[in-house]
């Protein structure tokens, strides 16, 4: 029996889709099978950022529709054996699919599957309840920023009423410069605000913007340090317990900067 | 706009109908219905102590004014005082010029019969938590774009970066505890002031009150 894992955020832009892309890939070269789940109907991402979307026949809404088999709907990715895609429809809206109908889809996908990655839509509306309806896991990605966090947070709220456990946090485009000069909050100062488990911080990395427009995930970049935050988060993921490295700049000056700032 | 004829006002000890002299029952009634919707939020449960300026209703007068409060808005009449309209007012919270803080001393009180709500949990923002029959502890943080409100006080055995609204049915001897304090609004009675921009945790307990020059003050926190 698999699990469901919805990847959410509240606010957007800060790197769902990219992190469901991502951690996809990373657990199927890992050797799980996996599925990711596109839930952001009438506006999905999660195709072209894997490079699928001209392999695209059916959606979940044919499936919902009963026009085909679930198995039929589902994309397989050819650069790694294991990993499938089940892409949103493009004409609907998110009202069109009830969270009933979502729980249905991923409760059949976990049974033939050792992970189902559900990409949320921004927003707390229909889109979120149906994307984390069938999820018995969380993953926030938030970005250390205070618009981010406060989104964050309100989502860890709802996903607690939904009693949705583990949530844990995903940290992502995160700059150890800025850090390092005061200019953005670091893990302990956003884990202080948010109260969940970390499971990732992945660095600020221009790689992603020439992958997703390539429509390959980055984890495939092995030099890449965000493709290293992904396959660690990954590994993770299956249980292996590796340490989070510490990703602040580990200067002298910039030290000496921190602890000033700090006991001011 | 202020009610010519009839007017609610929080104290230090609770809410205040201040009738004014000179008019028929009918117009107090009609001028209190009035006052009574101006209220953003529900008055259920709460007391009011009714002060007559004179000359005075009549005795029957004023039992029907106390049963049609009972029983049309469910508010409990505490007590009723005659005014001579010559003689000094009482202290008005928005004359701060004339108001002095004489009943900190008994401030504790009303605090003896109120119930507490224990919220074991940390408030995320877009939670509200409303408690106002009483005071709020929360075991926990009250994030940025959250609320609590009470009728008394409130407790935060954490960090609070969130709107906190203590004295919301006009106690205005409540105060807002927390351990680390950076909130955004607070509110005490018909009192309200924002933090400073950017204001960061001081690493010790705080205490939000209203202080002698009728401001919030905030201010270490040593002992109740």
């Amino acid at each position: 029996m698999g699990k469901v894992i919805v990847v959410t955020s509240g606010k957007g832009g800060v790197g769902k889709t990219t992190s469901t892309a991502n951690l996809g890939t990373a657990l199927a070269l890992l050797g799980k099978s996996v599925v990711v789940v596109d839930a952001d109907v009438g506006l999905r991402n999660l195709d072209i950022v894997m490079g699928l979307e001209s392999r695209i026949v059916y959606t979940s809404m044919d499936v919902i529709e009963k026009q085909c088999e679930l198995a039929k709907a589902l994309v397989r990715d050819r650069r790694v054996d294991g990993l499938m895609l089940l892409a949103a429809s493009q004409k609907n809206n998110k009202d069109d699919i009830q969270p009933e109908q979502m729980k249905a889809i991923c409760d059949k996908l976990r049974t033939t599957h050792d992970f189902v990655l559900v990409d949320s839509p921004a927003g707390i509306e229909r889109g979120f309840s149906n994307a984390s309806a069938g999820a018995d896991e969380a993953i926030v990605v938030t970005t250390p920023d205070v618009s981010a966090i406060r989104d964050a947070d309100r989502i860890i709220g709802l996903l607690q009423n939904a009693q949705i456990e583990p949530i844990n946090l995903v940290l992502n485009r995160f700059s150890a410069q800025l850090v390092g000069n005061g200019s953005m909050m670091d893990q302990a100062d956003v884990l202080d605000i948010l109260n969940i488990d970390l499971i990732g911080v992945v660095p600020e990395d221009s790689g992603v913007i020439t992958s997703t427009n390539r429509g390959i995930p980055l984890v495939y970049e092995d030099a890449s340090p965000g493709a290293q935050a992904y396959m660690r988060i990954a590994r993770r993921l299956t249980g292996q317990r590796i340490p989070i490295p510490d990703l602040e700049d580990k200067g002298l000056f910039n030290n000496i900067v921190k602890w000033f700032t700090r006991n001011r | 706009m202020a009610n010519p004829i009839v007017t609610l006002r929080a104290y230090r000890d609770g809410l205040h109908l201040i009738i004014k002299p000179r008019l028929s029952i009918a117009e107090v009634e009609e001028a209190i219905q009035q006052e009574i919707s101006r209220m953003n939020r529900p008055l259920v449960g709460t007391s009011v102590q009714i002060v007559l300026k004179s000359p005075v209703l009549e005795e029957e007068e004023i039992s029907l004014l106390r049963s049609k409060l009972q029983e049309d808005y469910n508010l409990t009449v505490r007590g009723i005082d005659v005014v001579d309209d010559e003689s000094v007012s009482p202290p008005i919270a928005a004359a701060p010029t004339t108001h002095s803080i004489s009943q900190t001393a008994d401030a504790r009180a009303p605090r003896n019969s109120e119930p507490s709500r224990i919220i074991p949990h940390t408030i995320r923002s877009g939670q509200t938590e409303e408690f106002p029959q009483g005071s709020l502890i929360i075991y926990g943080d009250v994030n940025s774009g959250s609320e609590v409100k009470a009728g008394g006080d409130i407790v935060v055995l954490g960090t609070l970066r969130g709107n906190a609204y203590a004295g919301m049915n006009g106690r205005l001897s409540a105060v807002i505890i927390a351990m680390d304090f950076a909130p955004l609004q607070l509110q005490i009675g018909n009192y309200a002031c924002r933090s400073p921009v950017s204001q960061e945790p001081r690493g010790y307990a705080e205490i939000a009150r209203i202080g002698a020059e009728d401001v919030i003050i905030v201010e270490k926190f040593d002992k109740f």
